[in-house]
């Protein structure tokens, strides 16, 4: 056989691994579970006793060293400290023993590892839309630990398949060539079928989200925005499949929520049981947003770039709740030009020029607005807008390109 | 383009030959065919080139592959690889894709200029090649083919967390695009095949 189709196997592996990768994603609550009834199974500085969950740790300590060491971290110091402090605060008695890295990866998942590290996604990011719920994501994913379920899904996996090969599948994940590859869109490596040892059944999810919304109310966020999450996501997926003229995907992230909205329902109920009136909660929305600032037009070039027309539009729209901006516009623009069907061309020219009509608007809004305007047949206004860019952009890569455009 | 999705094998982004029928190996047959040191029609036949040393052409495979874009490769596809575009017609696409895929890679317009090209190629490494960043390094005018076209230096990591590097070269003409394309890992492999890659772009000759 093959090195291509030894790879084919993997991938195989590695899509089954990533439908039930340890995030998010994965498992539904059929049952209420109740948040007051959730209580932390481990303590501060926990440390496993058990050879067995001695030996896991010991291979994840190989995988976090992978993750630490991996091109794919987003290395900034401000946003690395500001996830460390929100798992700090909804970590419960395990706050200060977690670990969290944030990968750049367009897609939306987090993920608990059993030895104590969570993994962040950016697209995560892009799609919060206050510290709320970023925190909110995170208390799940604490919740996971808080829980053992790591340990309790591992063992029950183990009993069921006979399995003993995890620590050369961790060994796989720093050999040469490993491949990332996590979630729908990207997963790392071997990692995915690590994971995938480590499934949640429903009944874990909903302990996981009833302790998460347990965490994010004693931490004063409003507890409701965990359920706010999963209306987003799902207004996301409908939109996705709504452009390209098809039902919400079956096999997406939802594959394993059956009844996502039972979930969204159970989380609102959660959230009105815990909601003490008359305290004051903070979403903490001016301080997420004056803290992905830097990174986010980054997290939207990332977003926009994959040409998922609706996903994109409804992202942009959500964050337009707060107004319109160049930068907005901009990525509005560019969702229209690379989507490219008739038609598309004009409202990406439309908003190109409304994008520089705000201060903000990025440089490569000018460029764009000068190519529609030399498509359209006016070169001296094309001329301007090119001009602009430079002036925005000295050492664009493509100024010579641009110049000689200009004529 | 197969060289693009050499990635999407490992991550299972895309579907592609390989395992079924010929090109597994197993019966004595290889997914990739020799390619002599002389000139040779590349893609469908619209654009022919020299190449300068034997180079491993990538079987086609019905149904999966675009008749007019073609791979070659020295060391294999993780490492290195030259793709041709030998007269991509308007409203083409560069790699074969459903209809309804969520993410798509745009298809080519007759009318799109140089940055257009390049952001459909880019949409291409992330859709397709799984690629997490994406730098450009240049865009700059170039004659090919004896038209006005353009050179593209860029950089992309991917999720095997390796940086690659790659120059792609080419020219709307007829509005058709032509193009050649060189992408290989950052670290040797680009600077080692980059003298073949500009060999082959000057030997680069359409039918006439």
């Amino acid at each position: 056989m093959s090195g291509r189709c030894l790879e084919l196997t993997r991938r195989s592996l590695l899509v089954g691994g990533a439908a039930a990768a340890a995030s998010l994603h994965t498992g539904a609550a059929r049952a209420r579970i109740r948040p007051q009834d959730m209580v932390p199974l481990v303590g501060p500085g926990f440390k496993p006793t058990d050879k067995d969950e001695q030996g896991l740790w010991k291979d994840m300590d190989r995988a976090e060293e992978e993750i630490a060491g991996s091109n794919l971290v987003i290395d900034d110091p401000k946003l690395a400290g500001y996830l460390k402090s929100i798992i700090g605060t909804v970590g419960g008695p395990a706050a200060h023993d977690f670990r969290i890295y944030l990968l750049r990866v367009p897609d939306f998942n987090a993920m608990m590892f059993p030895s104590g590290f969570a993994v962040v996604f950016s697209g995560l990011l892009l799609r919060m839309r206050n510290e709320a719920q970023l925190a909110g994501v995170i208390a799940h994913e604490s919740g996971h630990f808080l829980r053992r379920h790591m340990i309790r899904a591992w063992r029950d996996e183990r009993r069921k398949t006979d399995l003993f090969a995890i620590g050369s599948m961790v060994a796989g994940i720093g050999g040469a060539g490993a491949g990332v590859y996590l979630g729908d869109y990207v997963q790392l490596a071997q990692l995915g079928t690590l994971l995938s040892l480590f499934s949640y059944s429903r009944e874990m999810e909903a302990e996981a989200d009833a302790m998460g919304v347990k965490l994010m109310e004693q931490n004063n966020y409003p507890p409701i925005e965990l359920s706010n999450i999963w209306e987003q996501l799902i207004g996301e997926e409908n939109a996705s499949a709504y452009y390209r003229r098809k039902h919400r995907h079956k096999g997406g992230i939802f594959d394993t929520h059956p009844s996502d909205a039972s979930r969204m329902v159970d989380l609102r109920a959660d959230a009105e049981e815990l909601t003490v009136p008359g305290k004051a909660y903070d979403a903490g929305r001016k301080r997420y947003l004056s803290t992905i600032a830097e990174i986010r037009p980054t997290l939207l070039d990332d977003q926009v770039k994959l040409n998922d027309p609706g996903a994109s539009q409804y992202l942009i729209e959500t964050l337009a709740q707060d107004g319109w901006n160049g930068l907005l516009r901009f990525y509005e623009g560019e969702v229209w030009r690379l989507r490219n069907v008739p038609g598309d061309q004009l409202r990406a020219d439309q908003s190109y020029a409304a994008a520089v009509a705000y201060p903000d608007a990025p440089a490569d809004a000018w460029r764009w607005h000068g190519i529609a305007l030399m498509k359209q047949g006016r070169p001296a206004e094309a001329k301007a807008a090119f001009a602009r860019y430079l002036t925005m952009k000295p050492n664009a890569p493509d100024a010579a390109w641009v110049r000689q455009t200009m004529g | 383009m197969k060289h693009w999705t050499k990635l999407a094998l490992l991550a299972g982004a895309v579907a592609l030959s390989g395992c079924g029928g010929l090109g597994t190996g197993e019966y004595g047959f290889s997914d990739y065919g020799l390619v002599r040191a002389q000139r040779v029609n590349v893609g469908d036949g619209e654009m022919s080139v020299v190449a300068p040393r034997p180079y491993n052409r990538h079987r086609r495979v019905l149904f999966s592959d675009v008749s007019d874009v073609e791979d070659w490769t020295l060391n294999g596809p993780i490492l290195d690889g030259i793709s041709f575009v030998s007269g991509m017609k308007n409203n083409k696409e560069l790699i074969r894709q459903h209809r309804t895929a969520s993410q798509q890679v745009p298809r080519f317009r007759s009318d799109m200029t140089a940055p257009e090209i390049t952001a459909m190629l880019e949409s291409l490494y992330r859709v397709k090649g799984g690629a997490v960043d994406l730098k450009t390094l240049s865009l700059q005018p170039r004659q090919f083919l004896g038209a006005n076209g353009f050179q593209w230096d860029y950089e992309h990591l991917d999720q095997d967390e390796l940086w690659r590097r790659g120059r792609a070269v080419g020219a709307v003409i007829d509005g058709k695009l032509y193009m050649i394309l060189l992408d290989a890992a950052r670290s040797h492999y680009y600077a080692a095949e980059l003298p073949d890659f500009e060999a082959i772009v000057a030997s680069a000759q359409r039918r006439g």
